[in-house]
C-alpha cells in the first residue's frame, strides 16, 4: 500500500529552482533512500514532506490525504516524524525529557482538572516516563537518561534525535543524514537500529550520503540531481544506472577502483 | 513520586516558603514593613506571570501594568459604582485582562519576534491614557475612591496582618499553579519551544497556541494582583499603572531570573527591598531622592545582564550545586587515595 505519494513537486526560492517536477512514492514497510550530490534538493524535499514550508507546485499525499499546506504541528499527529541534519535537540533538557516531548501529542492530560494543576504529578506522567525509558532502552541510551542533552557526543545526539522522533509513534519516519559525522562502528549500529525500527512497523525515508549504509538497508532508492529525479529503483539497479553513475556515483566508483 | 531526570516541583521549597510567610509577621511587627511585604506579594504575583511569559514563551511584555490596572479598575467600578460584592467581581477582574490578552495575541497570531513587546508597550500607554481621560467612569487622574474592603465570614480583612496573609495566600496559589504548569507536559513543551521551535512543532506541539496561553495566564495573574491592590486601598489612581511600573516588573524578572518561577518571586522581593532601602536612606540624606531608585534599578539591570544573564536565582542555585558536588568528590577522592596507594605498593 502506498503510504506517501509525492506528485510532480516543484519548489522555487526566488529564481532558484530547488526541486523540479519530482514524483515518487513510498510503500508501507519500505526503507526508501533519497540520494544525490550536494545541492540536489534532498533536504528541500524533506522539509516539504514534514511541512516546514509548502511546495510551489504539485502535491504531497500521505495515506491519500493532501498534507502539503498543513502547518507542521498538524502533520506530526497524522504520523510523520523526522530528525534534523543540523541537530535540533532540546539542549537545555535532559535526555529523557527530550523523548517525553516526542510523546507530547499522545499524552494529552485533562488540563482543565484543577486538582492535577494544584497537586502536580499525575499517574499519567509516570506512565509517560516509563514509556520514555523503554524507548531509551531500545536506542541504547538508557544510561544517559538524566544527562543534559548539551553534554552528549555527536553520535549520542543523533541517536537521541532518532529516539525522540520514534517516540511520536510515526507511520513514516524521515531520517535526515542520520549517520553524518558518525564513525564506522556507530554507522553500523545505526543501520541495525534503522532495520529494527522498520521491523517494529515504521516506514522509513532516509536522506543519506553514506553509500554503504544506503545500499545495505534500502529497498528502493530515488536519485535526485540538480532538483530533478534522474533515477528510481533497487540499490542494484541504481548502481548499474548510467545516468546515476554519470551524475554522481561515477566519481566515487572510479576512486574506489583506483 | 520522584521521576529522576525530569524537572519536578520541589515540595520542600514550597514548605519553606509557607513557613517563611507564617513567621515573617511574628518577627517584623512594624505596620510599615507589613504593608511593604503585602505590596511585595502583589508584585510577586505579576512577576511570576511575566517570568512565565519571558522564560517559557520567550516573549517580552512591556505593558504588564495595563493588565494590572484593568484588573484593579474593573473591580473598583463593579464594587464601588455598581455595588457588587468584591468576591463576585474577582472572576470579572480576571476575565477582562484575559480577554484583552486574547485579542492582542489573536491579532498577532504567531506572537513572534518583538511584536508583542511593541504591542504591549502601546497597550500600556493606551490603558493609562483611558484611565486618566475616562473621567466619567474612572474619575480621572485624581483617582478612584470609595472601594469597599474585603470581608470574609462577616469579618473585614483590614490592611495590616490580615491583608498580608490574604495576599500571600494568593501568592502561594499562583506559585504552586505555576510550578505545576512548568513541570507538566505543557511546561516541557514550552521549554522545548525555547530550545528549538522547529523541532518542537515537528513533534506536534502547537507552538503558537502555547505561547498565547502563557500570555493570557500572565494577564490573569496581573489582573488578580490588580484586584488585591484595589481592595487593599480605599482609593487607586492611574499613577500606579504607568510605563514605569511595567519596567519595574520587568526588572524583577530579569534580576530574579526568567525561566524560573522562584526566580521571579525572589526578584520581586529584592526589588521591593531595594526600593524600601533607598526610601529610608532618602529620609536621612537629602541628596538621595526618589529618582535614585530608578538609577539603582537601571544599574542592577545592566549588571545582571552582563554578569549573570540568566538572573540571580538560577545562577546561585547552579553555583551551590557545583560547590556541593565538588566537595563530595573531594571527600570521595580523599577516601579513595590511600587504598589506591596501598594497591600500587
Amino acid at each position: 500500500m502506498t503510504l506517501l505519494q509525492v506528485e510532480s513537486i516543484t519548489k522555487r526560492f526566488g529564481g532558484v529552482v530547488a526541486n523540479s517536477e519530482v514524483s515518487f512514492s513510498v510503500d508501507e514497510g519500505q526503507i526508501v533512500g533519497l540520494i544525490g550530490p550536494n545541492g540536489a534538493g534532498k533536504s528541500t524535499m524533506f522539509n516539504m514532506i514534514s511541512s516546514i514550508f509548502p511546495p510551489t507546485e504539485g502535491s504531497i499525499l500521505f495515506c491519500g490525504k493532501k498534507i502539503d499546506l498543513l502547518p507542521s504541528y498538524k502533520v506530526a499527529p497524522l504520523g510523520i516524524s523526522r530528525t534534523f541534519q543540523n541537530l535540533q535537540v532540546f539542549k537545555n533538557m535532559t535526555v529523557i525529557e527530550n523523548v517525553m516531548v516526542g510523546q507530547h501529542m499522545r499524552t494529552k492530560q485533562n488540563l482543565s482538572g484543577v486538582t492535577s494543576m494544584l497537586l502536580g504529578i499525575t499517574r499519567k506522567e509516570r506512565k509517560v516516563y516509563e514509556e520514555a525509558m523503554d524507548i531509551l532502552r531500545f536506542f541504547n541510551l538508557e544510561s544517559l537518561y538524566d544527562q543534559k542533552a548539551s553534554s552528549l557526543s555527536l553520535g549520542k545526539l543523533r541517536l537521541l534525535e532518532f529516539a525522540r522522533a520514534y517516540a511520536t509513534e510515526p507511520k513514516l519516519l524521515l531520517l535526515d543524514e542520520i549517520a553524518a559525522g558518525l564513525n564506522h562502528s556507530e554507522t553500523s549500529e545505526m543501520s541495525e537500529l534503522i532495520k529494527r525500527v522498520r521491523e517494529s512497523g515504521v516506514t522509513i525515508l532516509v536522506v543519506e550520503h553514506d553509500m554503504d549504509l544506503v545500499m545495505s538497508i534500502c529497498d528502493k532508492l530515488v536519485v535526485l540531481d540538480q532538483g530533478m529525479k534522474i533515477a528510481e529503483g533497487t540499490p542494484k539497479e541504481i548502481q548499474a544506472n548510467e545516468a546515476v553513475i554519470a551524475a554522481y556515483l561515477g566519481a566515487e566508483i572510479e576512486e574506489e577502483v583506483v | 513520586m520522584k521521576l529522576q531526570g525530569v524537572q519536578q516541583t520541589k515540595w520542600w521549597g514550597v514548605v519553606v516558603f509557607i513557613v517563611a510567610i507564617l513567621i515573617f509577621p511574628m518577627i517584623v511587627t512594624q505596620s510599615f514593613f507589613i504593608t511593604q511585604a503585602t505590596f511585595a506579594g502583589i508584585y510577586a504575583i505579576i512577576a511570576i506571570g511575566l517570568g512565565l511569559l519571558m522564560g517559557y514563551a520567550g516573549q517580552i511584555s512591556l505593558g504588564q501594568a495595563a493588565f494590572y490596572g484593568v484588573g484593579a479598575y474593573t473591580t473598583s467600578i463593579l464594587t464601588a459604582t455598581w455595588g457588587w460584592s468584591p468576591w463576585l467581581s474577582l472572576p470579572i477582574a480576571l476575565l477582562v485582562p484575559a480577554l484583552l490578552a486574547f485579542f492582542m495575541g489573536y491579532t498577532m497570531s504567531r506572537l513572534s519576534g518583538y511584536y508583542l513587546a511593541m504591542a504591549t508597550l502601546a497597550l500600556g500607554i493606551i490603558v493609562h491614557g483611558l484611565l486618566v481621560e475616562g473621567k466619567g467612569i474612572t474619575m480621572g487622574a485624581s483617582g478612584f475612591y470609595g472601594i469597599p474592603q474585603l470581608t470574609l465570614f462577616g469579618m473585614t480583612i483590614n490592611q495590616g496582618v490580615p491583608y498580608y496573609f490574604l495576599v500571600w495566600f494568593f501568592v502561594l496559589l499562583v506559585l504552586i499553579l505555576s510550578l505545576n504548569i512548568v513541570h507538566s507536559r505543557v511546561g516541557r513543551a514550552l521549554r522545548s519551544i525555547h530550545d528549538s521551535e522547529i523541532a518542537s512543532s515537528s513533534m506536534g506541539v502547537n507552538t503558537g497556541r502555547y505561547k498565547m496561553q502563557v500570555f493570557i495566564l500572565s494577564a490573569v495573574f496581573a489582573g488578580l494582583a490588580g484586584w488585591l491592590f484595589a481592595h487593599m486601598s480605599y482609593s487607586i489612581s492611574p499613577s500606579a499603572f504607568t510605563f514605569d511600573a511595567s519596567i519595574l516588573f520587568l526588572a524583577m524578572v530579569v534580576l530574579g531570573g526568567s525561566g524560573s518561577v522562584w526566580g521571579a518571586l525572589i526578584g520581586a522581593l529584592l526589588i521591593r527591598m531595594i526600593g524600601i532601602t533607598v526610601h529610608t536612606l532618602g529620609e536621612q540624606f537629602t541628596f538621595i531622592t526618589s529618582d535614585s531608585e530608578h538609577v539603582i534599578y537601571g544599574l542592577i539591570l545592566i549588571l545582571v545582564v552582563i554578569f549573570m544573564p540568566r538572573g540571580l536565582f538560577p545562577t546561585v542555585v547552579d553555583w551551590l550545586k557545583n560547590t556541593t558536588i565538588k566537595r563530595v568528590e573531594k571527600k570521595a577522592s580523599v577516601a579513595v587515595t590511600p587504598i589506591k596507594r596501598s594497591v600500587s605498593e
